[in-house]
């Protein structure tokens, strides 16, 4: 236990201090990692401990990310820079109270509907912030540059990307923990056994998409504003609800580590390796999705336990 | 008066054809119980290897039907009997969604490198030509495409309920093991109604690329679709495709026509989202697994 909090103390120390040492192109490729891991974790707080899996999650992001955009455009006048984050908390709310709202009906679908209708939720969403004049996604919205004046933006960013991956991350790992994650994974291996022992599977599943909306809001709301210009398509994006599958698929799914190492194996895959490549990522996506599904359904971490489970002659241990 | 009438009409022409492009996704997800989230590359790919037909040997989409549906057949069977099967055997049928969800990406992906992500549509010499009933109006491409889709669909339905290769199937949907017991060959019966799935779902794809324009990202909208429809009628069968897909073709064109074109997913998306609340089996579902 105490190995796992130093290992963790030691990410953290080597993100935070990572903009003094590394030039600003590397400084954004930690930024996405923390930025992809947040997500991939926040998402499994409902997929990977309850089992429900959103295929949609981008809505979250959007409705984030949308909230600062409409108060700098609508309340503020374009300006408003100091107030990001009450603005971000505003993204998370906003986006938690949608979550709220959405739940009652939607999680009343298992397995594959649930996975479809929050497909639905985000394409239906995402449609009409772009069809709605007062909203405007279509055109797009500007927000304002948060950045201090003594800090390159890329460095502000970052700084706020590692402290909501550290957030999310204690959330993650409490939640796991808790009499609520427990009950959480008790409805992930079977719900209707674990309702008949008195977990309450109606209010646990409902927190936990609440949760899981209000981290991405977070998330979403400061992505909008390190982009500085939102639209619909630049953050109700197909993509991210997949991303976060593929992350906590390609790690481990239902662990608090899995999520975190499958970012970075795609952010040093995407960003590194097939740099220059853009236009075979979908391709290599795929490929990896397929081949982790045949070969390692239990994720990285799966494989990992796996090995170390056996002994040195190669045979399980009793 | 008039206005509304023409608005139906058009309804129901593009539900019959939003019944072709399901019926195989419906055969899939009620025999395997996959949900074969490929469905829509199945449909792009019909409508891709029909321009190839009509641009390198002039063959009309509706008389090269056979081909496509040949060579979708072909790809679905191995498809299946491949990688869907080993998912199944190895994971789940969960892990059978994510399958075909990775392999969609990686077809997608290829699409628009061979054939270029640009908007395509097959223009035939009767393109422009329309049929008219009384004050309404129906262009003879979707008229023909309906014929089409309608005549394809009475056949498959024929092939379910009257032929002995139709019992096999049903028999694998309600009880796998018993069929096996009974000397019906489940391996290859899933591989050929998976087949089969495809091969109506690449013949849709013809008669839909001369209706509508495609790209290689369309295989998603199409998938989608696939399940909205399946999910209003009920999986499994013929009948529930069809009154499904004129269901969604009656409500798209009215949203369309009433709301705004924006609107049409939303209203599509509401009315799915009240099924699964109120009637989740489909209006006509049966009590399968995979209709629960």
């Amino acid at each position: 236990m105490t190995i796992r909090i130093a290992a963790v103390l030691l990410l953290f120390a080597a993100l935070a201090a990572a903009p003094a040492f590394v030039p600003p192109f590397e400084v954004r490729v930690l930024s996405l990692f923390c930025f992809w891991g947040a997500l991939s974790l926040a998402w499994s707080i409902l997929g990977g401990f309850a089992g429900y899996w959103s295929f949609g999650h981008t809505v979250f992001i959007g409705v984030g990310a949308f909230v600062p955009g409409l108060i700098v455009a609508r309340l503020l006048d374009g300006g408003g820079a100091e107030l990001m984050p009450l603005m971000v908390l505003a993204g998370g709310l906003v986006s938690a109270a949608f979550a709220a709202v959405i739940a009652w009906p939607l999680l009343r679908l298992r397995g594959i509907y649930f996975a479809i209708a929050m497909l639905g939720v985000a394409q239906v969403t995402g449609e009409l912030s772009a069809a709605i004049e007062w909203i405007g996604g279509g055109i797009g919205l500007s927000l304002p540059d948060a950045a201090p004046a003594a800090l390159a933006p890329e460095a502000f960013y970052h700084y706020v990307f590692v402290g909501l991956l550290a957030l999310t991350v204690g959330v993650a790992a409490w939640v796991r923990g808790a009499r609520f994650g427990q009950g959480l994974l008790a409805i992930r291996e079977d719900e209707d056994t674990a309702r008949m022992l008195a977990v309450p599977t109606e209010g646990y599943k409902i927190a936990a998409l609440v949760l899981s909306a209000f981290l991405t809001g977070l998330l979403g709301a400061t992505y909008g504003f390190s982009l500085g210009y939102i639209t619909t398509d630049s953050v109700f994006r197909t993509d991210f609800s997949l991303n976060m599958i593929v992350h906590a698929l390609l790690g481990g799914i239902g662990t608090v580590a899995g999520p975190l190492l499958g970012a970075a194996v795609m952010v040093v895959l995407t960003q590194v390796v097939l740099g220059e490549m853009l236009n075979l990522h979908l391709f290599a996506t795929g490929a990896l999705v397929v081949a982790m599904v045949l070969l390692a359904p239990q994720g990285l971490l799966g494989l990992w336990r796996r090995r170390a489970r056996r002994g040195a002659d190669g045979r399980p241990r009793p | 008066m008039i206005p509304l009438l023409q608005t139906l009409l058009d309804g129901l022409v593009l539900g019959g054809v939003y019944a072709f492009a399901a019926v195989g996704f419906s055969l899939i997800f009620g025999v395997l119980g996959v949900v074969n989230l490929t469905h829509g590359v199945f449909v792009v790919l019909g409508a891709y290897g029909a321009l190839l037909l009509h641009e390198v040997v002039g063959l009309d989409p509706i008389l090269g039907l056979p081909l496509v549906m040949a060579a979708l057949f072909a790809l679905g069977y191995l498809y299946q009997r491949t990688l869907i099967a080993a998912a199944v055997e190895r994971a789940s049928l969960v892990a059978s969604l994510l399958v075909t969800f990775g392999v969609a990406l990686m077809a997608r992906n290829l699409l628009q490198v061979v054939a270029s992500p640009d908007v395509r549509s097959i223009a035939t010499a009767y393109s422009f030509a329309g049929l008219s009933l009384g004050p309404l109006r129906v262009d003879l491409v979707r008229a023909a495409g309906l014929l089409t889709s309608l005549v394809l669909l009475s056949g498959l339905a024929l092939l379910l309920g009257r032929t002995a290769f139709g019992r096999a199937i049903r028999a694998t949907a309600q009880q796998p093991v018993g069929a096996a017991l009974s000397g019906v060959n489940v391996r290859h019966v899933h591989g050929l109604t998976f087949g089969l799935g495809a091969a109506f779902a690449g013949a849709s794809g013809a008669v839909i690329g001369m209706m509508l324009p495609f790209t290689p990202g369309s295989e998603a909208a199409w998938t989608l679709n696939a399940f909205v429809v399946v999910t209003l009628g009920g999986v499994g069968s013929p009948q529930g495709a069809l009154l499904g897909g004129l269901l969604l073709g009656v409500i798209a064109t009215l949203t369309a026509q009433y709301v705004g074109p924006a609107f049409q997913n939303a209203a599509m998306f509401l009315v799915l989202v009240l099924m699964l609340l109120l009637r989740p089996q489909g209006l006509l579902g049966h009590a399968f697994a995979a209709s629960r």
